[in-house]
This record gives C-alpha cells, structure tokens and sequence, in this order.
C-alpha cells in the first residue's frame, strides 16, 4: 500500500505481503517518480477521470496490491496540475454528482511518453543486472 | 520547465491563500471519493455501518489530507515562518518594556555604525566619480616614492613628453580671481592643462571645454564656469556661452560649463571647491615655469594595464635623465612621487574616518550583546511555554526556528528604526563635523548604506539572536518536571556572563581609546603656537592687474589700507602680510647663505617666508630674541633687511652667529643681498602637531605680495564685529578688490585641531554609550543572580550573615565577571591600539595614565552596577525568602 507520512511529507511504501506483517521502507524521489507516471498512464488510459477512478484503476491493475490513500493522490494530483502536466475541471459524474475530472494535457502526453521509456530502460537494466547476478 | 511552472503557480498560491474555498473544494471532492468507495465495498458484500468505516480507515483522515494537499498548494516553509512571525509580534506585544529596551538599544546600534559607514562608504570606499578612476594618479616630487608634492612646469612638460607609463598627464594651479560685474566676488577657480576634463572623463553640460589651442601663453583666457556660478552670477542664462567676462581686470570668453553633478575633488582637496577653470596658458618662457618654480600639481592617467610601481620607475628615469642634464635644478634627494587619485583626494581622513568606524563597530556589539542578554534572560522565563510547546508536539528544530525568526524580527525593526536614527546622526555629524570632508556632498543614504545595514541587521541577528535558541535544553521535559526554583538554565547563565564580559572588555577598549584621544588633544591645545591668537581679526584680499603691475602702487595701497585699519575705534594694532600662520597658504623661498651655499643650488634650504608691514610682530606678539625688528625705517629704498625664526637660526648657520649675514632669496645668483638683523621666536604654520619649520621675514616694503592678509589686534572681545568697517575702507579705496577669508585667529587656530577635536568627541561619546550599556548588562546579571539566590540570602541571614558578609557575596558574584572583563579588555586594547596611533599627538598608544583611567573609571561604574542589587539583597527578610515558591 501506497501511504505517505504526513509530519514529513515523505511517501511511504506500504506492502502487503501477508496478513499482519507491512514493510514500510522510505520514499525517494523516484518513487514519487513512480506515482507519476502510474497516474499519468491512468489518465491516458482512461481520458478524463475522477480521483476515484484513478484510484480504482491503480488498485484493480496492481491487482490489489496498491492502495492510494487520498492523503497521497490529491496532493500528487494537484503537482501534476501545477506541472502542467494533467489539466481539471468540475463536471457531473455517471451517478450525476459534482465531480472534479482530470485528464492529460499535451506535455502530460509527451512527460508520459518520455518516463515510461525511462523507466523501461531502467527495469531492462536492473533485470539484466539482477539475472546476471543470479546466474 | 514543469518544476518552474510549479513553484511560480505554488508561490502564486502562496500570496492568494485562501483557507476557506480552497477547502471546501477539496473537501466535496474527497467526500465524493468516499462515498464511491463505500458504495463498490457495500457492492462487495459489506454491512452499511462497516463499509462506511473501512472507507474511512482506508483513505485516512480528511484533515491531514486537507493539510497535505494544502502544503502542496502552497509552500508549508514561508506558512510556518509566517505563523511563527505572527506568533513572535504577539509575544513582544506582550512585553512592551523589554520591546522598547531592546530596539532602542539596536537601533542606536545600528545607527550609529550606519552613520559613519555612510561617511566610510562615500568617501573612501566609492570610487572616485570619474570614468577611468581606477587609473588616475597624482604625480610629483617628494623626498619618498609614497612623498607627493609640487612640481615646476618646465619638469611637467618633461614628464609629459617622455614618459611612457602615462596616457595623459595634466598640470593644475590654483586661482582665486576676482569676478567684476556689477560688485567685485572673489571666485575660487583652477587654471587647469586643457585635457583636464578629458582626463576626469567630464562632459560639459553647455557648450565646451578646453582645446589644445587654447593652453597658450596668449589664447588661455577662456572660462568653463561651474553651475553653481553659472546659477549665481548668470542665472542659468544659456546664452552665457561666447559672452566676455571681467576677471581681475582681463577679459575672458566663457566657452563652456559644467553640469550640476561634476565634483572638482582636486580642488576641494587643495585649494578650495573650484567654480571657474581657465586654461594653464603656460610655456617654457614665463619666468614662473622654471624647474625649480615647483608650484603646479599634477595628475596623470595610467596607460591600462601599467602598475603605479611601473609608472614610478619609467618617471623616475626620466627624473634621473632631468637630473643629469639640469644638475643645479634638482634636488638629487629627491624622488619621484605616484600616489592613486583616491589615496590623493581622501588619505587625510582615512585613518581617522577607519577609526571611527571600528570604535562604532564596538558599539554595535555591545548592543547586540546586550539585547542577546536580554533575550537570554527573557528564555529563561520562557522555558515552561517552551516545554508545552514540545509536550504538544514541536521538535527542538521547530522551537529553535520559531526563536530565531523572534530575534530576526527584532534586529530587522531594529535595522529599520537604525536607518532612521543613522539619518539623523548623519545630519549631527555633518554639523558637527569641522573638517572639510573630501567628496562630502557624496555622503547619504543610499542603496550601499541600505544593503549594509540591511547585511548588518541579519547578520548580528542571526548571530546574536541564536544564542537563547541554542540554549533550548535538549531535553525539554526536564524543564517541565523542575520548578521555577530549580537551576534552570546554568548554561544560560554562563551565557549571559560572557555576554556581560565583552560588553565590558569592549567598553574598556573605547576607554583607553577615547583616553588617548582626549590626552592628544589635551596636548595638542596646550602646544604653544608661538603667537597669541587672542583678539586677533585676519582678513584677505589680493591687488592684481593693471593698476597694481608696480610694486610700489601695491604697496603705497597696502599702507593706506593698513593705516586706516589702525585708525578705526577698537583697533589696537594693525599689520599686513603675504602669509599669516593657520591661514592656510604655504610659501617657501630658496635661502642662500653668502659663504654658505650649497654645491648644488636646489639643495638650499627653503625657510616659509612672510613678507610682513613693520607691526606685524606686535599683532601676533612673536618675542623677539636677539637684533631688532622692523621699522617704518625699512622702506622700499633703504638697505634690504631680513629677520629670521630661531629655528632657522639654530639650524641653517652651523653655529655661527646669522646676524649681519647676507642672504639672497629665491633666485640664487640674480637678486640683492638682504642683511639678517634679527631673531624672533618660532610659529607653527599649517599645524599645531607638525614640527616647526625654519621661517624668515622680510618687510612687505621690500618684497611685496599681490596676495595680502591683514592681521588686526582688537582691544574688544569681539573682534569679528570689526569686519564691516574693515570690509568698507577696502570699498573705498577700491571697490574692485573685495575682502574674503574673514576669521579670527583664535578660529584659524582651532580648525588647525578641529580634526582631531572632532575625533575625540565622538570616540568619547562612543565610549560614554559603551560605558552605560556594560554598565545595564552587569546590572542585569547581577540582579538576576541576586534573585536567584534569594533563598540562599535568606538562609545566610537567618543563620547571622551580616551586612558585611551579604555586601561581600552580591561583591562577589560580579566580581569575576568584571575581572575576565578588564583582563580581556586589557588584551584587546593591547592588540587594537596601535592602529589609533597616528591620531595620536605626543601620547604612545599603551599610555599608561590612559589605560588605568579606563580601568578604573570601568571599575567604578561596574561597581556602581551592584548597589541596587545589594540593597535588595540586604532588605530580603528570611522568613519571607525561605517561603517563597
């Protein structure tokens, strides 16, 4: 689970490994990175999405692995937003209730494209690294 | 790009914070999130009641998101700071008293040190307001490389012809003209080389300056007016371009002026403030452009990249050159002399304006010291808030921030409240001040003084204002558990003890150094100048053109004038001379001994020379020591005379008896053979500190000057209300000769110690400052200690101490303190004083008269320091005290 420490501002990845035991390890920017570009590839995948959905699609994907809490997302929505990155406005949802949507904005778009290349090379690196290792 | 946009939209976000919308917008938007998420876990399968909750627990609570989305929104450091700014207006509110104390204190600090850096900044540290300042030199003779004097023109043209270092080399002369209108002014003018302005890099602000052509002997009489002039005499009238003006009695064109901001420095520095300048006009023909007629400056540009070494070396062989091909024209002792323009213009004030800066720098840290003191004593009371505050959750780092921004808060009012008071004691100064201050209309408040101050406050604020925040126990819930009678804060209490021992080792400082100052100057006021200054009006005019080309006309006129003075009701005795003592010209003449003189003529001795009317010895009351004076006997046509100083005398005749020598005067083979007939006493010309030169007099009926002082004795107390008078007999007898430099002599005298007056005064009030300051902090001690140990008083009273022994424990408590104090003062004052020693006259930097003074004037006050304590000790009644808590 995704959590963050709120006296710090610093995230914290939370796992669930198995019932009653949670590794807390601390977050560094690429992790933040991470958050990034997992929300970045929700919204292209979605279009304009409410934070709900956003964290909806993120649990379902990481097959309940990953659980933003809202302490996390709304604030790393809202740097997107500042990036200029994803862009928001109010709207009605399918239940026909206010809603705030976000969606992906043209250098949201080209950002998305350039880390997702950043990280492949570096999961491409780091299997490399670790199966040489093992092997 | 992306972090730039989102630190200008969080700043932005910053500045338009609004708590209230901004949240209600978050808040639906993750209330919206809940409910959806508690509606899929109730689609799950869960009862309504827990659904609800497992949302609630899942996505964490709604304030500390509302809280991190904020601080993402914003930027949480400036809202913390902002909080604790808000906080820290609120607790001094709350302490009016020490609020004040504490900012008087820093402003007068602050202000003082803001005052003299303005001075300090325009005056030595800006540079000069010429293009190319850096490389402009003053160039000259003297009897050292770091020496500077006059040169004659003949070795200026030289100079400028071969030498290689320098771009431009220039030569300027000084000309106080008379200005004819419709009533006679004395104007203080330059004749300057006609690349002078071209050399400073000034423009002209109406029409031109000089060209080569007109920097000869016959085309030199055109005029660059100053605006100041301009406004005055033309009233800003353009057209004065081209117009012909009466100077003396020549007519000049006026071609040119300058504009409003050009600040002649080398004028002011030598002369007085120019308001007219006209061409040198010089050529090796004229009489007065001989080698050894040194009475030209010059200044010269520095080729870019040559050093002043190297322009002293490539001018010292052109020197030598000179030397070789003129050897009668130079004195071989000599050198040649490269001084930077700025060194030129600002060297007599540097040392003392660096002085005063340090002493004002001491008090500064005496008064951060003690407003640190003070904030100390202040965390002391405090530690029980600050305690709570950790109980409720702050870390020592938030404390420690939250008490820096206090003191940052408090020395930055400070600082603003320092500018105001600088501005005002920058305006009490500048009455004050005597001395006339090179570049002085420079000096003001401007972005370096602001910037300096500004530095200044944040800088001591950190410093000082950090002291109590280290002081934050580590472990604040021992301050919790103790009581108010506990030893809170032992460590505090050291603080403030080494607080209270720089105040009084820096008091001690300015001490020793007010002491020096006061005993300089006490001896320099008792220097005898060897005339009485008393009762004694002088007054100059000049007699120049056409009517005064002979010299009996000058002088029949001069007799006239004189006569008439003597004539006039209060008048005891009048004279006139070409020179009087303190009066701010130098005039010095070859002196060629027959018998006596030098293989080389340029090595004669050069004695000052007046040229004097036969009662000038009566009016300055100069003793005659051996022949005889002057008398109306000594006319024009009678057998030439010449009366010598005692020092000329004692020195210029190796022993032998100087009365009935001949000597011959500036010229060493053309002019008459004068015949000394007598030695009077020794005067002091330029200045009381200076050593006396050897001087000659001659009567004014047989060397006679174009440039006159009159000198007259009064019988009233009130001799400058004789000027008038005098200013109108001058009218009369011709009124195209006006009367200037009007002052007493008692005047003359004290602006010849004016400089170091002026020092003295504000190094003791510096040390008067100092002095009270020590004194509040050793007080603030004490008596803190005192109430600290009031249950201790009590038990000691109640167990038979007596006064005595109560007297001797309050004693004893400052006693150490005092003694660190004075010892660390003692070695700082060793360390610090010999800088002081060039504004010293007669006194060595570690007199010891001046440092015991220090020592026990200091002893005194600290002393002082411990009374009201006491008494408060002696009244503590121990059935009170051992109560108490």
């Amino acid at each position: 689970m995704l959590t963050s420490n709120r006296n710090t501002g610093k995230l914290l990845w939370v796992f669930n490994r198995s019932e009653g035991e949670t590794v807390t390890q601390p977050r560094s920017d690429v992790l933040q990175g991470t958050l990034d570009l997992m929300v970045l590839k929700t919204l292209d995948t979605l279009g304009a999405t409410h934070g709900y959905g956003i964290a909806q699609r993120i649990h379902q994907v990481s097959e309940n692995l990953l659980q933003l809490n809202q302490g996390t997302l709304y604030p790393a929505l809202l740097r997107l937003e500042q990036k200029g990155w994803i862009a928001s406005r109010w709207g009605t949802s399918e239940n026909n209730r206010r809603a705030r949507f976000y969606s992906l904005t043209k250098s949201g778009k080209k950002q998305l494209a350039r880390e997702a290349e950043d990280w492949q090379r570096i999961v491409g690196v780091m299997g490399r690294v670790l199966g040489s290792e093992g092997a | 790009m992306g972090n730039i946009r989102a630190a200008l939209i969080r700043a932005w976000g910053f500045v338009t914070r609004q708590r209230g919308s901004d949240d209600r917008d978050l808040r639906a938007e993750l209330l919206f999130h809940t409910e959806l998420l508690e509606a899929d876990l109730r689609r799950g399968g869960m009862g309504g009641e827990e659904a609800r909750r497992e949302a609630r627990v899942r996505l964490g609570g709604e304030t500390q998101v509302a809280e991190s989305y904020a601080d993402q929104r914003s930027l949480p450091a400036a809202e913390s700071f902002l909080q604790d700014l808000r906080y820290a207006v609120r607790t001094y509110r709350r302490a009016p008293g020490f609020t004040l104390a504490a900012l008087l204190t820093l402003a007068l600090g602050i202000g003082a040190t803001t005052s003299i850096f303005s001075v300090v900044n325009a005056v030595l540290l800006r540079p000069l307001p010429y293009a190319n300042a850096d490389r402009l030199v003053g160039v000259g003779d003297g009897a050292s490389a770091a020496g500077y004097d006059n040169v004659g023109y003949a070795t200026f043209a030289d100079y400028r012809d071969r030498t290689r270092a320098l771009e431009r080399l220039v030569a300027v002369r000084s000309w106080q003209t008379t200005l004819v209108t419709s009533e006679a002014e004395r104007v203080a003018g330059m004749r300057v080389s006609w690349n002078y302005f071209d050399m400073l890099g000034a423009r002209p602000a109406l029409g031109r300056t000089f060209r080569q052509t007109d920097d000869a002997k016959e085309q030199w009489r055109v005029l660059v007016l100053s605006d100041s002039l301009w406004r005055r005499r033309f009233n800003a009238d353009p057209s004065v371009i081209g117009r012909t003006l009466r100077m003396n009695d020549q007519q000049f064109e006026i071609v040119g002026v300058m504009p409003a901001g050009f600040d002649d420095a080398i004028s002011s520095r030598f002369y007085k403030t120019a308001e007219v300048w006209a061409a040198l006009g010089y050529d090796a023909s004229l009489p007065y452009a001989c080698r050894g007629c040194q009475h030209l400056k010059a200044f010269g540009q520095l080729r870019p990249g040559v050093t002043v070494e190297q322009a002293t070396s490539d001018l010292m062989a052109v020197r030598s050159d000179l030397a070789r091909q003129w050897p009668t024209e130079y004195d071989q002792r000599e050198h040649i002399g490269i001084v930077p323009l700025q060194d030129v213009i600002s060297g007599p004030v540097k040392e003392p304006l660096y002085v005063l800066l340090a002493a004002v720098g001491f008090v500064l840290l005496i008064a951060c010291a003690n407003v640190a003191n003070l904030l100390l004593a202040r965390g002391m009371s405090r530690s029980r808030e600050m305690a709570v505050r950790a109980a409720l959750g702050a870390g020592r780092g938030r404390l420690i921030r939250q008490l820096v921004t206090e003191g940052l808060l408090l020395w930055t009012a400070g600082g603003v409240a320092g500018i105001a008071v600088g501005a005002f004691l920058l305006q009490t100064l500048a009455d004050l001040a005597p001395v006339e201050l090179p570049r002085a209309a420079a000096v003001g408040i401007d972005g370096w003084v602001l910037g300096f101050c500004g530095g200044l406050s944040i800088v001591t604020g950190l410093l000082f204002g950090l002291l109590p925040a280290l002081n934050t126990p580590l472990r604040l819930t021992n301050a919790l558990a103790s009581d108010a009678r506990g030893s809170v804060g032992t460590s505090s209490r050291r603080a403030r003890q080494a607080l209270v021992v720089i105040d009084l080792a820096v008091a001690l400082v300015l001490l020793v150094g007010a002491g020096l100052m006061l005993k300089s100057v006490g001896r320099l006021v008792s220097v005898d100048p060897g005339f009485k200054s008393e009762r004694v009006l002088t007054a100059q005019f000049s007699l120049i053109g056409e009517a005064y080309r002979e010299a009996a006309a000058v002088y029949a006129f001069v007799e006239r004038i004189v006569d008439r003075v003597r004539a006039l009701p209060g008048v005891e005795v009048a004279a006139a001379a070409g020179q009087i003592p303190m009066g701010g010209n130098g005039d010095r003449y070859g002196f060629h001994i027959e018998g006596m003189e030098p293989a080389n003529p340029a090595e004669a001795p050069s004695p000052e020379r007046y040229s004097v009317t036969p009662d000038y010895f009566r009016v300055l009351q100069i003793p005659l020591r051996r022949g005889r004076l002057f008398t109306d006997a000594d006319h024009t046509t009678a057998a030439p005379v010449i009366v010598i100083s005692e020092t000329a005398a004692r020195t210029l005749f190796r022993g032998q008896d100087p009365i009935g020598r001949r000597v011959r005067i500036g010229d060493p083979t053309g002019t008459m053979w004068r015949t000394i007939v007598g030695v009077v006493g020794d005067v002091r010309h330029t200045d009381l500190a200076e050593a006396v030169w050897p001087q000659m007099y001659l009567p004014q009926s047989q060397m006679t000057d174009s440039y006159l002082v009159l000198a007259i004795r009064t019988s009233t107390s009130d001799p400058a209300a004789l000027a008038p008078a005098v200013r109108s007999i001058l009218k009369d007898a011709d009124p195209t000769v006006p009367l200037y430099d009007v002052a007493t002599l008692d005047q003359l005298l004290a602006k010849s110690v004016a400089r170091r007056r002026f020092v003295m005064m504000l190094l003791v009030g510096f040390a008067a400052v100092s002095l009270l300051l020590a004194a509040v902090g050793l007080y603030g001690v004490i008596s803190y200690t005192v109430a600290q140990r009031t249950r201790e008083v009590g038990v000691r009273i109640a167990l038979g101490a007596g006064r005595g022994d109560i007297f001797r424990l309050v004693l004893g408590s400052g006693a150490i303190t005092l003694i660190t104090g004075v010892a660390a003062g003692l070695g700082a004052a060793l360390l610090v004083m010999r800088f002081v020693q060039g504004q010293l006259f007669q006194v060595e930097a570690l007199d010891p008269s001046a440092i015991g003074a220090a020592v026990m004037i200091l002893g005194v006050v600290a002393t002082a320091a411990h009374l009201l304590p006491i008494r408060r000790a002696l009244r503590i009644d121990p059935t009170i005290a051992l109560r108490q808590d």
